[in-house]
């Protein structure tokens, strides 16, 4: 028989819980609460989302990235060049950020590999090459004049559902599919969850370590093109700081830092409730300095929440002694 | 002579669980003392409410004449408790000296003295008969060299009490041996000693009485001249398990399944052997033989350097654990929690991982063939848990045991590697890991089993390969099994 756990009820559903109250409270704010204001988070967000689909991934299987923001700048830019300079059909140039996106995220893990690192320190170096490289590429001048078929990709609605938020929930079901009923999802969570035990468990770890890091970086990367065709111009700029958007939504969805946990719902809620509480800072007319303090004193939440989850395991574990 | 340290009434409760339970029982000045049961017992639990890591719900403890109702680990330092715990408190980069000198400030009070420390270190070293130089790294030092420092280290704040918890767990045969002769040094200094241990041989060896908790309930003291192993057991497990190493009726057939020659790896090794339908190998050896490597290698986890491995009269060459799991292969890992199991999921989660390939519908996973798998295992395992979803962190360490061996078992292998199969875990529970092994013997499985306890080894095996230092040094049959001979080509002192 299985009581009713009040804790297990709030962990599980964490994400959501908040979401409705910050909700709630935002609904006080005038205009808050219009079909358009939704409709604007959603597709406004809607890259952040597909960013830290990606990103979960590689939390779940125990890796964090920091240089996500930059492998999303060059991407960015690197669209610019082939679509606006190169003058490249969109379909050519969005199959070619892709695989950028991939190359990169790829090279982070086989450079952790290489120097038995891990990746959060090897992308702390990273970030900074990549970083260079986009303001290399972009010369440091924000690119115009990208053609109608790919803007259409941020821009174009289908009836009255920007495309964004249509790819967005369409990559949601196929991830949420992935990780709850493949097991290939499985062996996600059992990288996270203890990888000595699932390379004896017959799990080619190293194998699985790519193909997670190529499936991030292949959302990375459409991340940067959505976000690109809906600015309709890219920039060195674009991109940094949706990893901390993403890492912190995903920390807020129940994902631990030390992996193997979460739903990708739930990430989804923990990246909804950032962006609804940085249009709601933005509605109220809060100064973006303030906005940056603030979106700090959340990610501290959500480490503080993650780090609750695991003490009251532990106190758990020590009652069964 | 008279009575030091005296537990009245000792209750500790955790959220749902009695962990300790009106326990109450006394030590004697100057006597070896020894505390067993099985895990779960309470130990721990016991040994913490003494040094002061945790405070008991109710009840009192006195230490010679003072009486408390809880301590800190100042205050029980303070009155002479001292407790070596399993994972030992040593500043890795700090040399042996500074560890043991840490918290006394000696001569200057801002300023440290080097000579002083060294100088009052090599002393304490010295009365122990230990020859270790103060001023090496302890990162430097083994297992056992840290344990003597944690000694000393006692030694400098003048315990009167030390407890050691399960002091032997991590050591080798030799570094057993030489923790055992400082325990009777200790005992002729005068220091009275607590030591936990579920090892009989040892606290028959060492102790002067023997007390046995259980479920967190006190069964009784026994003064260890006066009893028996089954004794013990029977206390500790609370009830007659009959032979400690059931009989199997089975006999090995001839037919080889597995045959090793000249496997290298990036030791010395150097492995040959034959493993037969239905037979249980044995490989003994020293702790950091080869053995584990060896088991590895097999397994596809570890590269071989050279060497051929046939698996059913076929060369094969397995370049990783997919692969040997695909040849019929299955390995339990040495150390359960780190490479067995996955402690922070449910056991549902664990049994199929190893199979879930396998029990999919394309790429979706098939529920109810999982959940069939899991039911089986729990059921024929007979893993005591209240439902399939308890993450295995809250399983006892027999019944995680069961969760690794379920795992590998539903890959279907019929060749199964079991690496110290009933390392830390209880008596029972060891008992069923053995009628276990005689079932799978029974359907025709082989095992090689490595294991570092010689009487289970002996107990269990039809054959024993013996090991040193990465070699083959002999197989010993089951009828000429002797303690003496197998330990003599363990240290490389006899050739076969």
């Amino acid at each position: 028989m299985k009581q009713f756990n009040f804790g297990d009820f709030f962990r599980k559903y964490m994400a959501w819980i908040i979401l409705a109250f910050i909700i709630i409270v935002f609904s006080f704010t005038p205009n808050f609460f219009s079909a358009g204001n939704i409709i604007n988070i959603l597709a406004q967000n809607a890259y952040a989302v597909i960013c830290s689909l990606g990103v979960a991934f590689l939390m779940m299987s125990g890796d964090i990235d920091l240089s996500v923001g930059y492998i999303m700048s060059l991407c960015a830019v690197t669209a610019g060049i082939l679509n606006v300079q190169l003058q490249l059909p969109a379909v050519v140039t969005v199959i070619l950020v892709l695989a950028l996106g991939v190359l990169l995220s790829m090279l982070n893990n086989f450079l952790s590999r290489l120097l038995k690192l891990n990746r959060f320190m090897t992308t702390v170096a990273t970030m900074s090459i990549y970083q260079g490289a986009s303001y290399i590429v972009s010369k440091s001048v924000s690119i115009r004049g990208f053609s109608e078929s790919f803007k259409a990709i941020g821009q174009a609605r289908i009836g009255s559902i920007p495309l964004p938020i249509i790819i967005m929930f369409v990559l949601l079901i196929i991830c949420s599919i992935l990780l709850s009923k493949t097991y290939f999802g499985q062996y996600v969570y059992a990288l996270g969850g203890n990888a000595e035990a699932a390379n004896l468990a017959g799990i080619n770890v190293s194998k699985m370590r790519y193909i997670i890091s190529a499936l991030a970086g292949a959302l990375i990367a459409l991340s940067a093109i959505i976000l690109t065709a809906r600015l309709g111009s890219a920039h060195s700029t674009t991109g940094p700081g949706t990893e901390f958007t993403a890492i912190t939504g995903i920390l807020l969805g129940g994902v631990s830092v030390r992996g193997g946990e979460g739903k990708m719902t739930s990430v989804f809620a923990g990246v909804l409730i950032i962006s609804i509480l940085t249009n709601g800072m933005q509605l109220a007319g809060l100064d973006t300095y303030y906005q940056f303090v603030a979106k700090g004193i959340i990610m501290l939440v959500a480490i503080g929440i993650d780090v609750f989850n695991l003490n009251r395991r532990q106190v758990v574990r020590k009652a069964d002694k | 002579m008279g009575v030091i340290l005296k537990l009245d009434h000792i209750t500790k409760l955790y959220p749902g669980v009695r962990a300790l339970n009106d326990v109450s029982f006394s030590i004697e000045e100057g006597e070896v003392h020894a505390i067993m049961g099985e895990n779960g017992a309470g130990k721990s639990t016991m040994i913490k409410s003494i040094g002061g890591a945790i405070s008991p719900t109710s009840g009192t403890i006195t230490i010679g004449d003072k009486t408390f109702s809880s301590l800190t680990p100042a205050t029980s330092a303070e009155n002479g408790i001292g407790v070596i715990y399993q994972e030992f408190n040593l500043v890795p980069s700090l040399s042996v000296a500074e560890n043991v000198c840490l918290g006394n400030k000696l001569g200057h009070k801002f300023f440290k003295s080097k000579s002083q420390m060294n100088e009052e270190t090599t002393k304490i070293l010295k009365s122990l008969g230990l020859d270790i130089d103060p001023e090496t790294m302890v990162s430097a030092l083994s297992t056992g060299q840290q344990q003597m420092v944690e000694i000393a280290k006692s030694m400098i704040k003048n315990v009167k009490v030390l407890i050691m918890d399960e002091p032997t767990a991590s050591l080798s045969k030799g570094e057993t041996e030489n923790l055992l002769e400082m325990v009777e040094t200790l005992k002729q200094k005068g220091i009275t000693i607590l030591y936990i241990s579920h090892r009989l041989e040892e606290v028959f060896r060492i102790s002067d009485r023997i007390t046995i908790l259980r479920d967190g309930t006190y069964i009784g003291t026994r003064y260890t001249k006066d009893t028996t192993r089954k004794d013990l057991i029977k206390m500790m497990v609370g009830r007659d398990i009959g032979d400690e190493y059931p009989k199997r009726d089975t006999k090995p057939s001839d037919e080889v399944v597995l045959e090793v020659r000249n496997l290298c790896g990036q030791g010395d090794e150097n492995v040959s052997f034959q493993l037969h339908r239905g037979e249980v190998l044995g490989v003994a050896g020293l702790v950091g033989a080869g053995r584990s490597e060896m088991a590895k290698m097999i397994f596809g986890y570890l590269k071989k350097d050279s060497g051929e491995i046939y698996i059913h009269g076929k060369k094969t060459d397995v370049k990783s654990t997919k692969e040997a799991i695909q040849n019929g292969i299955g390995l339990v890992p040495e150390d359960r929690k780190r490479e067995g199991i996955f402690l922070e999921y449910p056991i549902e989660w664990n049994i199929p991982i190893m199979s879930i390939h396998k029990l999919c519908n394309g790429i979706f996973l098939d529920n109810k063939r999982i959940k069939d798998t899991v039911d089986h295992y729990i059921d024929s395992l007979s893993i005591a848990t209240p439902n399939p979803q308890q993450l295995v962190r809250n399983l006892s360490g027999g019944n995680q045991q069961k969760v690794a061996v379920a795992k590998t078992l539903g890959t279907n292998a019929d060749i199964l590697i079991m690496d110290e199969p009933t390392r830390g875990i209880d008596v029972g529970a060891k008992q069923e890991i053995y009628n276990l092994i005689n079932s799978l013997v029974a359907q025709g499985k082989s095992i090689l089993m490595i294991s570092s306890e010689m009487e289970e080894i002996m107990g269990m095996s039809d054959r024993i390969m013996v090991f040193y230092e990465g070699e083959v040094t002999g197989f010993v049959d089951a009828k000429d099994f002797d303690q003496n001979r197998i330990m003599s080509l363990a240290s490389g002192i006899q050739e076969a």
